[in-house]
């Protein structure tokens, strides 16, 4: 067994590693994170997280839920670490992964992938308590000025195939108009949505324009997968991943590529915005909250995915109680992994698993999301694009300690 | 690290037998029956008398991060602080700024009319010596100390430490009338009244509300509580924790048995809310493993039903809001934008999620609230 499949035992089982090895490892996934651009092109099909937290039980969780790597690809879009109680263990395993399989998990960064956020947070002082200096926290957050800023996920379909752990049971295929497909942590379906009926998953009707309506989206046949674009359009089309959202200063996914991301977490700009804003119920742009990052509404979702010929942003960064959340059109969808959100919220959490377009023999249409690229494909009518099938597994937070020893169960605070 | 299990949180080893026992446990289901063991009882007053560091930890992060101006915070915190998340210093903030308004509206509603404040439960609440320091004038020039007399009941537990801090410091004894000898004794005794403090404008009464009976005489040291003067009761996560017989007992010997009709009287609650949704539960299971049980979550759960109880009360006005609208609409824009700046707060989800599981509730009888209903119509335009 090499030092680094040692490491992610240990880690499995929730034992921090010796510090030269951290920084050993850190020191690997820097290397291969250099070479990465900001927005790495990853091919369905692939498992998109959500918040991590810390939540290292409940990592483990998502591992049974969704499946183990390498078996899975997973894309896991940022804050990993913080709030919870084994940020430490949860961001090296992760990163562990990364090193010992490069090609099936992807790790973007999120707003407390920072310097600064982890020092107020909770990840710090846990560095801290667990190795008695700062050094691991320094060889952390220097892999964090590696991570990318986000991903792009090609050659997703727009079908659904059977859950791959329906082994045991008789596999029934799912329906070709099933576009959304909600399953429970035992592998049990509980709701589909069929494309005519997406209707039912918006937040508010549209406006000014029609989303994809059945008579322009014939049933998917294998070959003849089509959507809204005809069959020119094969697929479920390209889908961006990023922590938080939009920016005001970029209106193309090239210029995410422009930016120069090796670096800390900025307080405002692109790259902030990127990992701070949050879509809301408003138009054009408002101002956050949260003090960093922007507000972005419908119209801006619609205009950048219309513009960058993508069918849907993934993005995480805000709790949802129900694991996920599709908005705009579903334009937009909030995926939210951490359960039980720092022991006290209630919510249960999601991964989206997003398949692979087998209809054109595996040739991926590089609708990558370069500007103009394939605009010529875009529907002339503005009819967003129809995005690619969506299997959403749910899940609970695990059982707090397997040994059920209380003295391990961390204190949520109250007010008292 | 602040939200780690902090050195008050009791060995919860000792407290394995009482999972799952869930609400009707501790002091019983009604009135003043008792639990079911001596030792049991004892464990949960403990704890809930540890409750009140916590929010003197809590007072005190606020406190030195910004939010609050509170200068005896530090005072009556045992041990190190700790720098609370930002969510729970914004909390504290807010119930804090809410309890404090409504109590400047009561005192300055006829401001040489004599008035009296009963904190039950207070603690090592410091709202009298920051009402004594710098309560402003009424022309806005400068401070005054309002004609008031305050008194805090608690169980000898916390009143004893609390006096302790009192009378070794400077900072407090100048604030009560006449100005209290400072204790240089390193032990007790030597003083009269070690146990007590009873000045012209303060009292600490070490009592255990659970046994105040309308049918026995009221304690000895209730001869201070002047029965005619404009009265404010207040309960900060106080009787939330008793059953809510008992409760409802406390606040009714005040109310029907102890003042007359004829007194004005007030009274304000901060209390959880909520219990049953998905952040309730969590709650409420969170806090059992930690031996808390907030035996009226059940029955006072929702605004409506505090209204409902303050009628109950005897109360003719009642207000209340939960944390979220306290800070949407009692916080003014300008104010608003100074407390967001003194920390990122990442946890706006999370933020509104807590805020909205507690309350602050008020009712009142008699003359002299028109501040309180002022402040009532502006939680109530929905």
């Amino acid at each position: 067994m090499s030092d680094l499949d040692k490491a992610i035992s240990e880690l499995r089982a929730c034992k921090i590693i010796p510090e030269p090895q951290v920084r050993e490892i850190c020191h690997k996934a820097r290397e291969l994170l250099i070479e990465e651009a900001n927005v790495v092109q990853v091919d369905a099909p692939v498992t998109i997280c959500g918040d991590i937290h810390g939540q290292f039980h409940d990592l483990m969780e998502l591992f049974r839920v969704g499946g183990d790597i390498p078996d899975t690809n997973y894309l896991f879009m940022g804050d990993f670490v913080d709030r919870g109680f084994y940020s430490l263990e949860s961001f090296l395993l992760l990163l562990c992964l990364k090193v010992r399989y490069p090609d099936r998990i992807t790790l973007i960064r999120g707003n407390h992938e920072s310097r600064q956020i982890t020092t107020v947070y909770g990840f710090y002082d846990e560095c801290l308590r667990k190795y008695g200096s700062a050094n691991v926290w320094r060889y952390c957050c220097d892999v964090f000025d590696y991570l990318a800023l986000g991903a792009i996920v090609l050659g997703t379909s727009s079908t659904l195939e059977p859950s791959f752990m329906d082994h045991s049971q008789a596999i029934e295929p799912v329906d070709n108009d099933v576009e959304i497909e909600i399953m429970n942590s035992r592998n049990e379906v509980t709701a589909r949505f069929p494309r005519s009926r997406r209707r039912l998953f918006e937040s508010e009707a549209l406006n000014s324009s029609q989303p994809g309506t059945p008579s322009k989206i014939g049933p998917s046949g294998t070959g003849a997968t089509s959507d809204a674009g005809g069959s020119l359009q094969s697929g479920g089309g390209a889908v961006l991943c990023v922590h938080g959202g939009l920016s005001p200063l970029i209106d193309s996914v090239d210029k995410i590529r422009l930016l120069d991301r090796k670096q800390e977490v900025p307080h405002e700009g692109a790259m902030c915005d990127l990992l701070w804003s949050d879509p809301d119920e408003i138009d054009g742009w408002g101002l956050s909250p949260r003090g960093a990052g922007f507000l972005f509404g419908s119209d801006i979702v619609k205009r950048f995915n219309h513009l960058n010929d993508l069918s849907l942003i993934a993005r995480a960064h805000q709790l949802v109680m129900e694991g996920f959340k599709e908005m705009f059109d579903s334009s937009i969808v909030t995926v939210w992994s951490a359960p039980n959100y720092c022991y006290r919220c209630g919510n249960v959490a999601a991964i989206l698993e997003l398949g692979e377009d087998t209809s054109q023999g595996g040739v991926i249409s590089r609708s990558n999301g370069d500007a103009g690229r394939s605009l010529q494909l875009l529907p002339s009518n503005g009819i967003p694009r129809s995005g690619p099938g969506r299997r959403y597994r749910v899940f609970d937070a695990a059982p707090q300690d397997p040994r059920g020893m209380p003295a391990k169960k961390p204190v949520a605070d109250y007010f008292l | 690290m602040s939200i780690m299990a902090a050195p008050q949180i009791p060995n919860l080893n000792s407290l394995r037998n009482l999972r799952g026992a869930g609400r009707g446990r501790g002091w019983g289901t009604g009135g003043f029956s008792g639990p079911s063991s001596e030792e049991d009882k004892i464990v949960h007053d403990r704890i809930v008398q540890q409750t009140d560091q916590d929010a003197s930890v809590s007072r005190l992060s606020a406190v030195e991060v910004g939010y609050l101006n509170d200068p005896f915070a530090k005072y009556f915190v045992r041990g190190e602080g700790q720098r609370r998340y930002p969510i729970i210093n914004r909390g504290t903030y807010v119930r804090t700024q809410a309890i404090d308004n409504l109590v400047d509206q009561f005192l300055s509603h006829e401001p040489s009319q004599k008035k009296q404040i009963i904190s039950l439960g207070a603690g090592s609440d410091t709202r009298f010596f920051r009402l004594m320091s710098a309560h402003p004038r009424a022309n806005g020039i400068g401070y005054e100390r309002p004609n008031l007399m305050y008194h805090e009941i608690d169980f000898p537990a916390n009143t004893i430490e609390k006096i302790d801090s009192i009378k070794k410091l400077s900072e407090f004894v100048r604030h009560v009338e006449p100005p209290l000898r400072l204790s240089h004794s390193s032990g007790r005794g030597g003083l009269d009244n070690e146990d007590t403090i009873d000045a012209d404008n303060y009292h600490v009464h070490p009592i255990d509300l659970r046994t105040l009976d309308p049918s026995r005489p009221p304690p000895r040291s209730f001869e201070h509580i002047e029965k005619d003067l404009p009265t404010l009761i207040m309960s900060e996560c106080c009787l939330c924790y008793l059953a809510p017989a008992a409760a409802d007992a406390v606040a009714l010997y005040f109310t029907q048995h102890f003042f007359p009709s004829t007194t004005p009287l007030g009274f304000i609650l901060y209390e959880p809310m909520k219990p049953n949704d998905s952040f309730g539960k969590v709650m409420v299971s969170n806090l059992a493993i930690r031996g808390i049980v907030l035996q009226t979550l059940q029955k006072y759960g929702s605004l409506e039903a505090q209204a409902a109880r303050m009628r109950a009360y005897g109360f003719k006005g009642s207000g209340g809001a939960d944390v979220n609208e306290l800070w949407n609409k009692g916080v003014d824009e300008k104010e608003k934008e100074r407390v967001a700046g003194l920390e990122m707060v990442d946890e706006v989800e999370e933020w509104e999620l807590l805020a909205g599981h507690y309350c602050v509730a008020w009712g009142w009888r008699g003359e002299g609230w028109d501040g309180w209903q002022h402040v009532t119509r502006q939680f109530s335009d929905k």
